[in-house]
């Protein structure tokens, strides 16, 4: 019986959340704030692993071939993704909120936003993993994965 | 009160020029670091781009930019959860704290990586 009446309950509150459209600005809201607060993070780990130029060759390079290894070259694609959606998005934002006149085309402004990021992550994607403009990291065979430098 | 809502017009109004700035700043540093895989990944070129004045200039004004808009974008988003007095003012601190940490290591970084040049 209690059984039968949490079923009901439930299926009853699903019906009422499934029945909820969120607006494409609700969406956006929030890939803002998780992607915003994500770059944050970066922002501080960025300049946290940029600290090996100051410790010397061998640790950057040790570090920048641990940074170019496919695993990473994924995140960084990703990170990538956080930061064009939250530019373009940043970007429609300031146009609506600082010329109220603009706030009727905010749905066009999304479809821009999505069209361009898109567009974006394909171009960045062909950039980092097929690097089609450039060589290779000229690995250091001097320096272990540790950063030490092996006697010659 | 009137003092309240001229700083949170500020803020509101500086969060998006601060934005703008940043957009036209990741555009740059991504043509120039990321076009190829050494372009961000080398000693020689990071350190030669960081023994430029503009280049200093610039990476200065974008850590400065980058934390002043990140913190205050956290503490929008903390802001939102209505956490108790407190709690809310521990973690706004520890946040401003870590803000002013990594802000001081990204200028020391930028400040004295070009000695590399004189070294051996």
């Amino acid at each position: 019986m209690a059984y039968k009446q949490t079923s009901n309950s439930v299926s009853r509150w699903s019906k009422i959340l499934l029945r909820y459209r969120p607006h494409p600005g609700e969406w956006a809201w929030l890939l803002h704030r998780v992607s915003g607060i994500a770059l944050t993070g970066y922002l501080f780990l960025h300049i946290w692993a940029l600290r090996g130029l100051t410790t010397g060759r061998s640790a950057f390079e040790a570090e920048m071939n641990l940074f170019t290894t496919p695993f990473f070259k994924f995140l960084e694609w990703a990170l990538f993704a956080f930061v064009i959606f939250h530019s373009m998005n940043g970007l429609r934002v300031a146009i609506v909120d600082l010329a109220s006149k603009n706030a009727s085309k905010q749905k066009a402004l999304l479809r821009i936003v999505y069209t361009v990021g898109i567009a974006a992550m394909i171009f960045m994607g062909v950039l980092i993993f097929l690097n089609p403009f450039g060589e290779k990291t000229v690995e250091n065979p001097s320096t272990t994965s540790t950063g030490q430098v092996q006697p010659q | 009160m009137e003092k309240l809502s001229k700083q949170s017009a500020f803020a509101w109004y500086f969060q998006r020029i601060t934005g703008i700035l940043l957009v036209v700043f990741a555009v740059g540093h991504y043509l120039m670091v990321h076009w190829n895989e050494r372009a961000g990944h080398s000693f020689d070129i990071s350190v030669d781009r960081l023994s430029s004045p503009i280049f200093v200039f610039l990476y200065l004004g974008f850590i400065v930019l980058g934390m002043y808009h990140g913190v205050q974008g956290l503490w929008n988003v903390i802001r939102d959860f209505n956490l108790p007095r407190p709690v809310y003012l521990t973690t706004m601190a520890l946040l401003v704290l870590a803000a002013l940490y990594f802000t001081y290591l990204g200028f020391d970084t930028v400040l004295t990586v070009d000695t590399w040049k004189l070294r051996p």
